[in-house]
């Protein structure tokens, strides 16, 4: 037998080998290079609850940082080299205070404990008789960028009928009965009295590039007292008033032709603090927790009938789901019965714990519809943005048909559901309002894609399954 | 250009093979006719979780085998070679395989690039024939034909997708082979597989990056293997094969989940059982072998693979506790593919013979079903082989397959919630090696 040396075939089985070997790494891609045509050195975020970064009812260092505007600038670092982003970050730790999960109740319902906030200076100050917003407030500490503005401006809170309250930031004001915000408070320098367009006069001076999503903290009072504001009409927000300081707030942004992202409002139902609560399907998850038929019953708000059936247009407030059908003591015919809340035609759900279709969600649509359409007509005619939503050609970011509305029908982001629902459904957070970290990232996305769309830039986007599901 | 026009090009191609044949047969007695219909039948055919041709010489050859007489391994091809070994010798064939499929991702929007791990999914064959007289042959086949081991690193975009899945699939093929005359052979296999499925996926849901959903299950299910060999004169022979299709029963799956918070506990039990049914696709082959001189062999064939049988990966979940009974569907949706190979042997020297191959398989995978669990393309693929005569019984036989894809394009709708993807392109390499020896005494 001939001895097997390093003849020909061997050396053949032997390129063979390392060919092998080197084969063995996966094959090459390109990846696409991020590149941005715009300028995105200096991002100036302007709005309220939603861009200051509040997440399940609080803000802490920890959600300022999983902002959407925070999460926008983070990718934009990545391509635009030196650009920085300053936020008016809290002390680490409970911020404001916020909620924490405890557990489902038996019908579903999520149980929350709040946790206290450590912020604060000064006492608490007694501000009764604002319509739905807190009535008490509290003076926070004083954010260490408070000599330059930060370029994260959202202020939680604020609405655009505040845009010119001279000293609605300064300390002299936290009064019982005078307009002032403790967030814009801790912007400013100590006795500043700028006005929150002052402030975004002043920061829009440097801005390269913006977004604004502002408005749906003029609207959320009026939702959360059920549409209750003094049962006065005039308690509507103004729309007027929020169609003029909305394009104040942008004529200054766009000042030297700046280019921007206009964030148009998401409707009011696709929040869960409404949508959780939508009339039918609250009615069938009630019957199928307490196993009976019983219908939800809430006051007609016209006040000619004492009660009527609740439809699928009118929506329970998130703030009272826990306490229909727990009895409740009743007059009837002059005795006091105990009849479950909301779910007996002698005890209907009162009207300040619903936003009923015929009159308060109408009126509030309205007014968030000529908003919005204001929005685009600014942002296509006097600004001429680029379309930005290629479905509805609008030029601005139409967050409702681009994520919200989406959210609620449950969407599948790289192998993980995400809807409306709190919790599990990790786009919305424990307060049924504010996102969560990966809801916020799927809102950077969601401006991330429409950007690469319109301007062909290449930026990328975050991997919101990467993000922690809840901000504390 | 890959996508566009491919149906019609399956389509002509389905034409070109039947009806050749259909005028050979008619010249040749009627054996063939019952695999007519059944051939015509398939639109189109090989690729997908194929592991690649079983044994180191058709290996090398490209896997062109269907007409190939000089190794025992073209047995799992077609079965009707076997009367051809009806000599007085009895002949062993065996070797490992082992093959690394690796691609590369690039998110479609995160423009992360991503590589799967490097495995190397195990193979091996065994074979041997041994003749009762000069008529009658009986034949043994033990591969591992179809299988496939993906693992991304754990922490990677699709994490929630999938992390790591593998197939693993044995066959045994006893076999007998008839001799019908001096051209021609027939011969039939009944096939037993036994495969292993496994699959882990991350639940993203959940902060915990250990939170996990595994599962694994095993079953067994059978199949016949058919063929018939033929020869025109010395130099010209042709054959043709049928393998039908398998379904493996897996009635054992075990469901697993960890890292789930005590809140989700009744939606994602710890433990369930569950059953499900995987396919392996049915298989026809035609070939022709041409010697064009003394030491020069061209072999040809064209394959179909009906993977239109694999619709979709369906989980029977039993109820566990509270949690109902559910089944878990993820869509394959799988088209017929065909596959070309081309292979040549040259004869060196009376030891050394050296092979070639050239082939091109069609893939299964649509492209709106393109996944990471098992990502596949078209590709092309040359191979390179030896077989070394160490005596005049026993021959040493290597070969060395390399395949590159095309780059595929997996797109997403974020709001058709129930599947389960990510969006992105994809390019594979397939690097199959074989070492292997043959007796015959």
């Amino acid at each position: 037998m001939k001895h097997f040396s390093f003849t020909l075939p061997g050396r053949a089985a032997y390129v063979a080998a390392t060919a092998l070997l080197l084969n063995a790494c996966a094959p090459a891609q390109d990846t696409p290079t991020p590149t941005a045509a715009l300028n995105l050195s200096r991002y100036l975020a302007v709005g309220d609850t939603y861009t200051a970064g509040v997440s399940a009812g609080g803000l802490t260092r920890a959600s300022q940082q999983y902002s959407f505007p925070n999460l926008l600038a983070q990718q934009f670092q990545g391509i635009s080299a030196g650009a920085a982003f300053t936020q008016p970050l809290l002390e680490a730790g409970s911020g404001t205070g916020y909620l924490n999960f405890v557990d489902f109740t038996a019908s579903g319902l999520a149980r929350t404990t709040r946790v206290a906030g450590q912020a604060f200076r000064g006492n608490l100050i007694i501000t009764p008789g604002t319509c739905g917003t807190p009535d008490t407030t509290r003076l926070l500490t004083r954010a260490a960028t408070a000599s330059a503005l930060p370029q994260n401006l959202g202020i939680p809170g604020i609405t655009l009928a505040q845009l010119e309250t001279v000293g609605l930031g300064n300390e002299v004001n936290a009064k019982p009965g005078t307009p002032f915000n403790p967030y814009f408070e801790r912007l400013l320098p100590a006795a500043d009295s700028r006005t929150y367009l002052q402030a975004v006069t002043d920061a829009a001076a440097t801005a390269t590039f913006f977004t604004y999503f502002q408005g749906l903290d003029d609207l959320m009072p009026y939702v959360r007292s059920g549409g209750q504001c003094g049962a006065n009409p005039a308690a509507l927000p103004s729309i007027t008033v929020m169609r003029n300081n909305a394009r104040k707030v942008l004529d200054r942004l766009t000042a030297k032709g700046q280019p921007g992202v206009i964030i148009r409002l998401p409707a009011l139902t696709s929040l869960p603090f409404l949508r959780a609560g939508q009339g039918l399907s609250l009615q069938a998850r009630l019957q199928a927790s307490f196993g009976d038929t019983a219908r939800i019953y809430i006051e007609d708000p016209i006040g000619l009938r004492g009660a009527q059936p609740i439809t699928n247009g009118d929506y329970v407030l998130a703030t009272a789901i826990a306490r229909i059908g727990r009895p409740t003591p009743v007059v009837v015919n002059g005795a006091t019965l105990m009849l479950p809340y909301g779910r007996d035609s002698r005890n209907p759900v009162r009207d300040a714990d619903v936003l009923d279709n015929s009159e308060e969600l109408s009126r509030i649509a309205g007014v968030m519809s000529s908003y919005n359409n204001e929005l685009d007509r600014l942002a296509s005619t006097i600004y001429k943005l680029p379309i930005l939503t290629p479905s509805a050609s609008t030029s601005t970011l139409d967050s409702e048909v681009l994520l919200f509305n989406q959210v609620a029908g449950t969407i599948s982001v790289a192998g993980v559901q995400y809807s409306s629902e709190v919790v599990r459904g990790n786009f919305f957070s424990l307060d049924y309002y504010t996102l969560t970290p990966r809801g916020n990232g799927l809102l950077a996305n969601t401006i991330i894609a429409a950007l690469n769309r319109a301007y062909r830039t290449k930026i990328p986007a975050i991997d919101v399954n990467k993000l922690p599901a809840t901000a504390q | 250009m890959w996508a566009t026009g491919r149906g019609l090009g399956c389509y002509r191609l389905a034409v070109y093979i039947c009806f050749p044949i259909f005028r050979k047969t008619a010249r040749m007695r009627q054996p063939l006719l019952f695999l007519i219909p059944v051939f015509c039948g398939l639109t189109a055919s090989a690729s997908g979780y194929d592991s690649g041709p079983q044994g180191a010489r058709v290996l090398g050859l490209g896997g062109a085998s269907t007409a190939y007489i000089n190794s025992i391994a073209s047995l799992s091809t077609n079965p009707g070679l076997l009367g051809q070994w009806a000599d007085s010798l009895t002949r062993i064939s065996i070797g490992g395989m082992g093959q690394i499929r690796r691609a590369s991702f690039v998110g479609q929007d995160t423009y992360q690039r991503t590589d799967q791990d490097l495995v190397v999914q195990p193979g091996g064959y065994l074979y041997a024939t041994h003749a009762l007289n000069k008529r009658v042959a009986l034949g043994l086949a033990i591969t591992t034909p179809y299988g496939y081991h993906t693992k991304w690193p754990s922490t990677w975009e699709g994490r929630s997708v999938i992390q790591e899945s593998q197939l693993n699939t044995y066959f045994v093929q006893p076999t007998v082979g008839i001799r019908l005359n001096d051209n021609f052979s027939a011969g039939v296999g009944f096939v037993y597989a036994f495969g292993k499925y496994s699959q882990r996926s991350a639940l993203g849901q959940y902060d915990d990056q250990a939170a996990q959903t595994q599962l694994s299950a095993s079953g067994s299910g059978f199949g016949v293997n058919a063929g018939l060999y033929g020869r025109s004169g010395d130099n010209l022979s042709f054959g043709i094969s049928y393998r039908s299709s398998v379904q493996l029963k897996m009635n054992n799956g075990t469901l697993t989940t960890t890292g789930v918070p005590a809140r989700d506990a009744g939606l994602a039990p710890a433990a369930s059982a569950f059953t499900t049914r995987i396919t392996m696709p049915s298989t026809l082959s035609v070939g022709i072998a041409d010697r064009i001189t003394k030491k020069l062999l061209l072999t040809f064939d064209f394959s179909l693979s009906g993977w239109s049988s694999v619709d979709s990966l369906k989980l029977n979940v039993a109820a566990t506790g509270n949690t109902p009974a559910r089944t878990q569907s993820s869509v394959r949706r799988y088209e017929d593919a065909l596959s070309f190979r081309v292979g040549t042997e040259y004869q060196v020297n009376p030891k050394l013979t050296v092979l070639g191959g050239f082939h091109y398989d069609e893939t299964p995978v649509r492209d709106e079903y393109i996944n990471p669990e098992f990502l596949d393309a078209n590709r092309l693929g040359v191979s390179a082989g030896l077989s070394y005569q160490l005596s005049s019984r026993l021959a040493l036989e290597a070969a060395y397959a390399f395949d590159y894809s095309q780059l595929r394009t997996a797109r997403v709708a974020p709001t058709n919630a129930k599947v389960s993807n990510v969006a992105g392109t994809y390019r594979m390499a397939v690097n199959t090696a074989s070492v292997g020896i043959a007796v015959a005494f």
